[in-house]
């Protein structure tokens, strides 16, 4: 489980280690690790745990934090009753797949334009995009849900898609960023061997690129896939919920009647939080080749 | 498309290489680059038209309008900002929660980051478990996150369960006036995991020797931590308290799934300026009222992150000479 590995560990020698008491670990070290492990551990332990619970544990409020039945049932459970959960995880796949396509497509040629290409007003434009990056969203989000009603995209995904078409600040600062750190020789001897701009983008930076625009993937598709605030405005439709925002309307619709289902919930809450699990194990090497906490710690 | 922006600028491109002394030619060249710069940059350029400058102009308007997005907007001046500001008691609860929630939450956050960064920095067995298990909470999605607690903190959920065992009669929480705030903050702080990670590995950058010469002074591990460790990171803090309370003062998801649905939740106990302004918009269409809200919520972030800025200078540690 080793989920961060990225981190550069500097082993210390045998002589550090006898002399500076401060990196000594001391059995109230490791007391203090284990608890607060354990601790932080508990709210995910549980939540396997109620969702392999059955009906009536749940109902009877019996469940325990070290799971005692094992109703794996539960996860085909949600696919196949009333709950539109399959219905729920297909339309975050679809929203969050298109949101990730459209930043990738997009900041990569926009911040390779900034980091490389001249143009009178160009720099001025970089500070508007720096000073985009300072605008809390919701002084745009009543106007947007205008735009978007008068467009007649209400209830469709199209709001939640159709902007990541359109990169944003972060994306193309970052990009930006990255590419004034290649070399510029490499495009310039492209230049001179024939290729034009789109070609040295497409076939020169592009596969240096990668890097940043797989964090950048990796970045979109975290704040699409947990987006709730989003589809909340745009979608009224059970079936067009993401799965975010489906486990809250469960959980909430049921409750005047009676308890809702929290095993059911549980699954679901699972169900969105494994992707994310699996996409940073995988993608963590690039989100610490691009140095996030370093670099955004340089800006200020 | 390929073959045309290939052929032109290439041409472009390698004429003032032979012949420097052509102005002509090299403004044609310039302006080339500038029409592809554009070109590429376009995307950006509409989509901040569109969906941020166009908007951002549209919501001044917007909130000096009284407007439910039905009819005709209805100018009024100031005096939508003038009734949130004197006649709104709701506001001023929600602002002073919404202050509440990141004042606390946030320093608190970082406090116990650094602390457990600064137990994982010593030579600990097992630290890629310990730092695996304090991280895996941050990547639970909040929306999810908070499904898990409105479950342990249901009244008889776990965590009275376990207060019980101790002897300890546990609140309410999310349906208690007094105890929903700490409700929340305790769900943030359960995803401390984020700054402990981030605070390692600037703790790893301090260079060694600045240690060494302490131990060789007779410092404690204690005052090395306190004279070493925490000077040398003050900056990243700065930028993770700035960057915190900026998120804090937008706090939503959390609020809403956790305090919302419930028959008797003490909703103006836990009401923030987010959910605030969503129900003034999408739940009673006062979209020149929730405009004015959403530029008092900036003015907010924005005078916070000033004061921030301006008491840097007290305690920020910027090493000049050495990089």
């Amino acid at each position: 489980m080793a989920v961060l590995t990225g981190v550069a560990v500097e082993r210390p020698t045998a002589r550090q280690t006898r002399t500076v008491r401060a990196f000594r670990a001391t059995p109230f070290t490791y007391a203090t690790l284990m608890i607060v492990s354990a601790v932080l551990s508990v709210p995910l332990v549980l939540v396997v745990s109620i969702a392999l619970s059955s009906d009536q544990t749940v109902n009877a409020n019996a469940f325990t934090i070290i799971p005692r039945e094992f109703h794996w049932e539960n996860f085909t459970r949600v696919f196949d009753t009333s709950l539109p959960m399959g219905r729920f995880l297909l339309n975050s796949v679809i929203i969050s797949i298109f949101a990730v396509a459209g930043q990738m497509l997009s900041s990569g040629l926009i911040g390779y334009a900034f980091a490389r290409l001249r143009a009178p007003g160009k720099n001025v434009l970089f500070m508007v995009v720096i000073a985009t990056m300072m605008i809390p969203t919701q002084i745009t989000m009543i106007p947007q849900f205008i735009l978007f009603k008068e467009l007649g995209w209400i209830n469709t995904f199209l709001p939640l898609i159709i902007p990541n078409f359109f990169s944003n600040g972060f994306n193309v600062f970052l990009v930006r960023q990255f590419v004034s750190r290649l070399p510029r020789e490499i495009d310039e001897a492209a230049m001179i061997d024939g290729l034009g701009f789109f070609g040295v983008y497409r076939r020169i930076m592009l596969p240096m690129l990668t890097p940043a625009l797989i964090a950048i993937g990796i970045f979109t598709l975290t704040y699409t896939w947990g987006d709730f605030m989003g589809p909340l405005i745009y979608l009224n439709d059970e079936s067009k919920m993401p799965l975010a925002l489906g486990i809250q309307y469960i959980s909430s619709t049921s409750a005047a009647m009676q308890a809702p289902p929290w095993n059911l919930v549980m699954v679901g809450s699972i169900l969105l939080t494994l992707p994310m699990i699996i996409v940073y194990y995988l993608g963590q090497r690039y989100l610490y080749e691009m140095d996030i906490s370093g670099g955004s710690a340089g800006v200020k | 498309m390929t073959n045309l922006a290939e052929a032109a600028p290439a041409r472009a491109g390698a004429a003032p290489e032979r012949t420097p002394a052509r102005p002509a030619a090299l403004r044609k060249r310039r302006r080339r680059e500038a029409l592809w710069f554009y070109l590429f940059a376009s995307p950006w350029i509409i989509g901040f038209l569109v969906f941020l400058f166009g908007p951002m102009v549209a919501s001044i308007y917007l909130s000096l309008t009284d407007w439910d997005s039905f009819t005709t907007p209805n100018f009024v001046g100031l005096d939508n900002y003038r009734q949130l500001l004197t006649d709104d008691p709701v506001f001023w609860i929600a602002l002073k929660n919404t202050i509440y929630y990141s004042a606390v939450s946030v320093p608190l956050g970082l406090l116990l980051g650094l602390w457990l960064a600064n137990l994982l920095n010593k030579q600990v067995r097992a630290r890629k478990l310990f730092r695996t298990l304090i991280y895996l909470p941050t990547l639970v999605p909040l929306v999810a996150a908070a499904m898990v607690f409105k479950m342990v903190l249901a009244p008889s959920g776990p965590l009275n369960d376990v207060l019980g065992l101790a002897g300890i009669p546990g609140p309410t929480w999310l349906l208690d006036p007094t105890w929903v705030k700490p409700s929340l903050i305790l769900l943030s702080v359960w995803g401390v995991g984020s700054a402990t990670v981030l605070l390692l590995a600037a703790m790893k950058g301090i260079p060694r020797e600045l240690y060494e010469a302490a131990e060789v002074d007779g410092a404690s591990p204690t005052r090395q931590f306190w004279s070493i460790t925490v000077p040398q990171l003050t900056p990243i803090i700065f930028f993770n308290l700035v960057m915190g309370l900026i998120g804090a003062f937008q706090v939503f998801s959390q609020v809403y799934v956790l305090t919302r649905g419930q028959t008797q939740a003490p909703e103006e106990a836990s009401i923030t300026l987010v959910p605030f302004l969503f129900d003034q918009a999408f739940a009673f269409y006062h979209m020149g009222y929730a405009s004015a809200i959403s530029w008092l919520l900036f003015l907010v972030i924005l005078g916070f992150t000033l004061i921030a800025f301006r008491t840097a200078r007290k305690w920020v540690f910027y090493e000049t000479e050495v990089k």
